[in-house]
């Protein structure tokens, strides 16, 4: 949802009138005293480590051995990599169905929920203990159930309601490995969506609901003119956080598949861990995260600049 | 070494020591203490183990810690997942002062060797007399270009295959397989009593084990080092033969369908076979033995039992391929006497003992051979008295060892002669890249 | 709402929700029976025994004690660097104009995508050189700076709905950037403050890469539990063990505080529609 512009804070060139007279005053400077322990911390943390991945990313270095700097030559390499153009494909694939899958499944609860907070507390709880899991172990559990013969889940469950046909091994199969991989990441998704889009919609005042449903507004309309509306702002948090949560995702494709079959469900974050951390490509696995780090960049730039304009 | 030599060392120790301190004079005692010193200080032992390994060692160096009471040990624990590894390169590149490193890869010794951070050991084992408790075979397997790098406290058996008595019993199959005949013969009994025959476990790394036994059977370990050394090219005949083999064996229809097989882990395998009687046989290391003893609580021998890969009557019946733990040195550590102690020790009689009581083989002579398991000393037996080599995947450069696994599934997925020679040119396009 | 006898609503949603956790069941029950029983699944009902092995193997051969503490210490202090430092960002970004705004912002959320394993040597030198390793320090300052991506976004978010009445009324009456954060901004901000603490205390809860690497006499319970599982033997009964202790504070901590989630509602009514 826009927020107004008119009333807020002046737009660039609007706010001629304000002068730093004292240091807490300006607001150049107040922001910089907020902002400088993040700063600092984000600088060391992340910065410094990005500048070294960037340097890396322009030698040979493999294994311990000191590299030599050998330009883009990593960069022409990745593009003509089969393996990199397909985890770059199945990421997309990835990022798009496993945010789909969380954030509609979380959204939809929260609505639903919505209509009865009280009774469904209980519920909501439960699913957001998928949440608090670490991924390596909701891993093991998926693999409990995704196990080939009848020792799995799944497929005990299609034997025993008459589907024995059904039942294969589903994470050994090239056609169905990428699938049980992302519905199981989902899965532990969903907690997030369903509590931002639900205290979304807790802000939506009681007051119209009842307006709305003594006005004779039908259900439907309720959804589409009200309830959409305004669980907006927690669609988008929930958007934003699984969406980047999807892309960096590692632990679980490694505990379910390990990229495979023949590196079919390797997304790029899986693919760096196999270049730098298996095959020690230290060099090739740097340039392959700059990558990623500069399409994410290219992606979002729109956006972001788009919403500090609007916000301001 | 043994236990009078050590004696005679702890004695010369506490005189130099008295003498030293009578004359209050520190330069005396270091002189003394450099001609006749018995270690001392801090041991820094880089420990990556898990699980009943983790003990095993872990009470090793108790053990040497009581026998060697003014060495302590500093272990740096590192827990890891996926690749031990990426962790140890972390910490070693980090600039941490280490003396001991455990390690079971001969590539990554390599890799280590090259870039300065192992001290050889061929001073050290001169003067301990390592050629009485270790085999000029042990000594080669440790060796890189003419120094001595590693020594090996324990190692195991890659070339047998495991199977539960029973399941053989009732399929009507009275003893394993001697010879491939015998084997192929095995797999309809044994699918006609529902029980897939031959396990795969296709899904990261344990299917390559078929392939580098099948390579040894038919070409012999040499031709496997020199595969691992690039000798012998990736497209020769002589791997397309082994994965010919292999495909005998697909077509016998040993095997689960490919999905299964890429589906399947080492640890399912070993369930399958040994813990739920639903498969035949699969080929693994050693690990397995104190698996099904421990987990499974079955009986070694009675219950189930390993059985050296079938003959194949080219020549190469009796090599072998095998995997080992070993000690590195390493140069930054600050303690290269307790670091040669410490190596001494474990191929002492004191020292393999307790990894032999934690069911982990050693290839020191000395070692106390009465205290291990049937099955263990059925395999060794047979080891002794091979052409070993080390298992293939651990010898190639990890990109091409990665390389050769995926590989080897796409082989599952297609094992027609056409793809034979797409997978084993697109190693050697590979290998010429690293060698 | 609930007035309208919507009797259909608990009940849907509880028949998912049940469908939801059977994977934590399984975990529980993979947790209390025999390793022996359930290698054909932990749903088989043939052989149904419960067994409180695991967890007392767990409890005594691992000293869980220290490292619930060492987690604690770790997860609390990176939870409040973040609960503190995010909002201050969010609001300098909403509010306040500077130099370099859009840029700092723009490098700060993509940070997101960086994989944890980016930072891991560049980070263990520095540590080195510094003698931060197997200091806690070495985790809480990744921890921290590595969350700002998430955590800024989120408060920002939530302020672009701040009723700017307020921001406006505070500026009237002489109140100093720094003052409007503090007395209007902050005690309107609790909601996404709390969500926030909620989400980077799961995280870094959950987190083992870093302290693995970086921490060695002290260790988290996501480390420790990692020794659970051997190289060579799985120990599913007593990792399950592990995770379920480890989920408990993670869940036990969002049940307390999930009404944060919702308790803003009431106090930021104004400013819509």
């Amino acid at each position: 949802m826009a927020a107004p512009t008119t009333m807020g804070i002046p737009r660039d060139g609007q706010g001629g009138g304000r002068k730093p007279s004292f240091f807490g005053r300006s607001e150049t400077g107040a922001a910089y005293i907020l902002l400088l322990p993040m700063l600092a911390l984000f600088a060391c943390a992340v910065i410094y480590p990005l500048i070294d991945t960037i340097l890396l990313s322009f030698t040979d270095m493999r294994g311990m051995a000191a590299g030599k700097w050998i330009g883009a030559r990593n960069y022409l390499t990745l593009f003509r990599d089969p393996n990199f153009l397909t985890a770059l494909s199945t990421t997309i694939v990835w990022t798009l169905v496993v945010t789909a899958l969380s954030v509609g499944i979380g959204w939809g609860l929260a609505i639903v929920c919505s209509l009865a907070p009280r009774a469904t507390l209980v519920f909501r709880v439960m699913f957001f203990a998928a949440y608090g899991v670490a991924e390596t172990v909701s891993g093991f559990i998926w693999l409990g159930i995704f196990r080939p013969g009848t020792s799995g889940l799944l497929n005990a469950v299609f034997a025993g309601i008459g589907l024995g046909d059904w039942t294969t091994a589903w994470l050994g199969n090239v056609s169905t490995a990428l699938w049980c991989l992302m519905a199981a990441y989902a899965w532990t998704q969903v907690g997030l969506p369903l509590m931002t889009c639900f205290a979304s919609i807790q802000t939506i005042p009681k007051t119209l609901f009842e307006a709305a449903y003594i006005d004779g507004a039908r259900s439907t309309s309720i959804m589409r003119y009200i309830v959409l509306p305004l669980s907006m702002p927690g669609l988008r948090v929930a958007i934003f956080i699984n969406l980047l949560n999807a892309l960096r995702a590692f632990d679980m494709i490694f505990v379910l598949t390990g990229g495979g079959p023949v590196r079919s469900t390797e997304t790029i974050g899986y693919f760096m861990f196999r270049e730098s951390m298996l095959q020690f490509k230290l060099g090739y696995g740097a340039a392959a995260t700059v990558v990623l780090l500069l399409a994410v960049v290219v992606i979002s730039i729109p956006a972001i600049i788009k919403r500090t304009a609007e916000a301001t | 070494m043994n236990t009078a030599g050590s004696l005679k060392r702890g004695t010369r120790l506490s005189s130099a020591l008295f003498i030293g301190l009578a004359a209050g004079s520190a330069a005396l005692m270091a002189t003394l203490g450099g001609a006749f010193a018995a270690p001392k200080g801090e041991l820094v032992v880089i420990n990556w183990l898990g699980g009943s390994e983790l003990a095993a060692m872990q009470a090793f160096e108790k053990a040497f810690t009581e026998k060697y009471p003014e060495v302590t040990v500093k272990e740096i624990p590192i827990t890891w997942s996926g690749d031990a590894r990426g962790a140890i390169r972390t910490t070693l590149m980090g600039g941490e002062k280490v003396d001991i490193l455990i390690n079971t890869w001969p590539s990554f010794r390599q890799e280590l060797v090259a870039n300065g951070i192992l001290r050889p050991l061929d001073e050290a084992w001169t003067k301990n007399g390592w050629d009485d408790k270790l085999s000029k075979s042990w000594r080669d397997l440790g060796t890189l270009e003419g120094k001595v790098y590693g020594i090996p406290y324990n190692y195991g058996d890659r070339s047998g295959l495991w199977y539960r008595v029973d399941t053989l019993k009732a399929a009507g199959v009275t003893t394993p397989p001697a010879t491939w005949d015998d084997l192929l013969a095995s797999f309809p009994k044994l699918k006609a009593n529902g029980v897939t025959p031959y396990i795969v476990p296709g899904k990261f790394w344990a299917h390559a084990e078929v392939f580098e036994t099948l390579l040894i059977r038919t070409a012999g370990a040499e031709a496997s080092r020199k595969l691992g050394a690039h000798e012998i090219a990736w497209n020769s005949d002589i791997v397309k033969t082994a994965l010919k083999k292999w495909r005998e064996m697909l077509d016998a229809s040993c095997c689960a369908d490919v999905s299964t097989m890429l589906g399947t882990d080492w640890d399912n395998a070993s369930d399958i076979v040994l813990k739920d009687a639903k498969g035949g046989f699969f080929l693994l290391g050693m690990w397995i033995n104190n698996r099904a003893e421990d987990n499974y609580g079955l009986k070694p021998g009675a219950d189930y039992g390993l059985v050296q890969f079938p003959a194949l009557g080219l020549g190469h019946d009796t090599d072998s391929s095998v995997d080992a733990k070993e000690f590195n040195a390493v140069t930054t550590g600050q303690n290269p006497e307790a670091a040669d102690a410490f190596l001494d020790f474990a191929l002492s009689a004191e020292g393999s003992a307790v990894f032999a009581k934690a069911g982990l083989a050693s290839p020191s002579k000395a070692t106390d051979t009465s205290l291990y398991g049937p099955v263990i000393k059925t395999s060794n037996d047979v080891v002794a008295k091979a052409d070993v080599v080390f298992v293939l995947g651990d010898r190639l450069p990890a990109e091409l060892g990665d390389e050769y696994r995926t590989q080897l599934q796409k082989f599952l997925q297609d094992p027609s002669d056409a793809n034979i020679d797409r997978i084993t040119d697109a190693l050697e396009v590979k290998a010429k890249e690293l060698y | 709402m609930n007035n309208r006898g919507t009797i259909w609503i608990p009940v849907l949603v509880g028949a998912l929700a049940v469908l939801w956790i059977i994977p934590l069941v399984g975990l529980l029950l993979t947790s209390l029976r025999p390793p022996g029983d359930i290698t054909q699944g932990w749903w088989r009902l043939d052989n149904f025994s419960l067994t409180l092995d695991a967890w007392r193997s767990v409890w005594t051969k691992y000293p869980l004690a220290g490292a619930f503490w060492t987690s604690f210490k770790l997860t609390v202090l990176s939870t409040l660097g973040t609960m503190l430092l995010a909002p201050a960002a969010a609001y300098a970004f909403q509010f306040l104009r500077f130099p370099g705004r859009r840029l700092i912002l723009i490098v700060i959320v993509n940070a997101f995508v960086l994989p944890q394993q980016v930072v891991i040597i560049p980070l263990f030198t520095l540590w080195r050189d510094t003698g931060l390793i197997d200091s806690l320090w070495s985790c809480v300052i990744p921890f921290v700076g590595m969350s700002f991506a998430w955590s800024v976004f989120l408060v920002k978010n939530f302020l672009e709905d701040f009723p700017k009445e307020l921001i406006e009324a505070a500026k009237v009456d002489g109140c100093t950037p720094l003052g409007t954060f503090w007395y209007v901004v902050l005690p309107n901000a609790l909601t996404p403050i709390a969500a926030v603490g909620i989400l980077q205390f799961l995280w870094c809860w959950n987190s083992m890469l870093l302290p693995m690497l970086y921490l060695r006499t002290e260790v988290p319970l996501t480390v420790l539990l990692a020794r659970v599982a051997g190289s060579f033997e799985p120990n599913l009964d007593q990792q399950s063990v592990a995770a379920i202790i480890t989920m408990a504070v993670p869940l036990a901590i969002f049940i307390t505080f999930q009404r944060y989630f919702t308790a803003g509602a009431s106090s930021r009514t104004g400013g819509k529609e």
